[in-house]
């Protein structure tokens, strides 16, 4: 593991797998700093507000309501290339639908797609890309 | 027979006086329309796009009866087409009929009675064949909606799985009991979740493959139901839940599509509250005369964006930032109301709060 202590961001509609990946995340001995949301909107206003300072790792769930994650990401890569920089997405959801996963893929800003729920295991090989 | 409700139909001949003796002879069994040629022929059916049989006459200047019908097969494929013809055409019947462009033939000069049966046997085939279609198209939104069905069902119902599952992973290294204890109150709102995700498909399923059950309705009770679920929700949750109901008469309709009903649109006024105010308000009225029941359920919560408004009856929409909601309730309300030929009407604001209208008929 190169790069030390990261940020991470979670955005769950679903409380219960906040929790779970915020104490994993915790768990990891890597967290600089968390930050939870239930609503992709409001995560990506945070985005839009600040320029990340280090490395953040994003997790998001794709079957949200109102924004849903491949909503988020369209957005998220809208911004400019200056705010996008230190942000790195991974996808999470407990859909096994073949769509759902071919098109992650096709998203430029999102490294891999995750199964739920998240466990050591999972975020020790995140972590293991940076 | 009210000529609504004839069976109509077109007939084509550049003979002015066949069409006058054919109108004649046919006018009380049938709604009959004529035309001079193709051209006005194609006009009648514009007009009536529910002309159901079509005889054309062979020999016409400019197009014959077999041109005619392959010309307009393709905009109106539904009415049969009836060639009428003398025996030195044969050769292009029989060839049309062979391609399929006609129904039966004709030959001149007609009988009524074989005009007749042709036309009833034409109307036979078109009613099924309208069936059919109709059949086809119910089938094609049953297939959509199992496929919906099938995507939802993986990430909603293995959602709360894969949460209990992450939750005991994590709990294996917990240590204090504190922090257990918050674990499994959250697996128990994991399996609330299921279960109520599991009732609600259970009751989409009632609607939808249930046989209606109409027994006399006392709305008393349909409201002593209802309290005794949603009194302690308003309690707990600080809602005034402010009920009415009134019956003058006898009301016959399906129990169960009405509690479904009601009890949807009462668990959403509950649930769509905002946080933050002080005078939560549910109301709920039932006024049952003159054959028909009108309930209203009002909130004062989030009420609904107005580009959500086409929207909230679709299965699985969710509109709310909220983790309770799984995108059922109230399509399995408009699926009742269908059923049973009632009708919903949806008036909000939002932050200001939502109000549905439900009328349903006595049976």
């Amino acid at each position: 593991m190169g790069a030390g202590k990261m940020n991470f961001i979670v955005i769950d509609d679903s409380k219960l797998d906040c929790f779970i990946a915020e104490k994993i995340i915790l768990n990891s001995g890597s967290c600089e700093s968390v930050k939870v949301f239930q609503q992709a909107a409001q995560a990506l206003e945070h985005i839009e507000a600040s320029a990340s300072q280090g490395t953040t790792v994003v997790f998001v769930d794709i079957q949200m309501p109102v924004m849903n994650g491949f909503e988020f990401v369209e957005n998220f890569e809208k911004l400019s290339a200056e705010l996008k920089k230190n942000y790195h997405m991974y996808m999470l959801s407990s859909s096994i639908n073949e769509n759902d996963i071919a098109r992650v893929k096709g998203y430029a800003s999102v490294r891999h797609f995750l199964n739920k729920p998240l466990t050591n295991d999972t975020i020790k090989a995140v972590l293991e890309e940076f | 027979m009210d000529s609504n409700k004839k069976i109509k139909v077109l007939y084509i001949d550049d003979e002015p006086n066949n069409l006058v003796s054919f109108k004649a002879s046919f006018r009380f069994d049938y709604n009959i329309f004529i035309a001079n040629n193709t051209t006005e022929a194609l006009q009648r059916l514009e007009e009536n796009p529910d002309i159901s049989v079509i005889l054309s006459d062979q020999k016409m200047p400019g197009m014959t009866g077999v041109e005619f019908f392959e010309d307009i097969r393709t905009k109106y494929p539904n009415p049969v087409r009836i060639l009428i013809t003398g025996y030195t055409d044969i050769d292009s019947v029989i060839n049309a009929i062979n391609r399929g462009h006609v129904f039966r033939y004709i030959k001149k000069p007609w009988t009524d009675v074989d005009v007749q049966s042709a036309i009833d046997e034409a109307h036979k085939f078109y009613i099924t064949s309208s069936m059919l279609a109709l059949k086809n198209e119910e089938l094609q939104k049953a297939y959509e909606e199992l496929d919906k069905f099938a995507y939802s069902a993986t990430h909603d119902m293995r959602g709360p799985i894969l949460s209990v599952l992450g939750i005991i992973d994590l709990a294996k290294n917990a240590e204090e009991m504190g922090e257990i204890k918050e674990m499994v109150g959250m697996m128990e709102n994991a399996m609330l979740k299921l279960d109520n995700y599991i009732q609600n498909l259970h009751d989409h399923y009632s609607i939808r493959r249930g046989e209606l059950n109409i027994t006399d309705i006392d709305f008393e009770n349909v409201m002593k139901d209802m309290s005794d679920l949603y009194d302690i929700t308003s309690r707990v949750k600080n809602v005034r839940f402010e009920k009415m109901v009134q019956q003058n008469g006898k009301f016959r309709g399906d129990d169960i599509s009405i509690k479904i009903i009601v009890n949807n649109l009462l668990s959403n006024a509950f649930k769509y509250q905002r946080k933050e105010a002080d005078e939560k308000l549910v109301t709920f009225s039932i006024k049952a005369e003159n054959g028909q029941v009108v309930i209203m359920v009002e909130d004062n919560g989030i009420g609904i964006p107005k580009k959500n408004m086409n929207d909230v009856f679709t299965m699985f929409f969710r509109g709310a930032n909220d983790e309770i909601g799984s995108g059922f309730g109230l399509y399995n309300v408009k699926d009742a109301l269908n059923k049973i030929n009632g009708k919903i009407e949806v008036t909000s604001a939002e932050n200001v709060g939502s109000k549905f209208l439900v009328t349903i008929p006595s049976k």
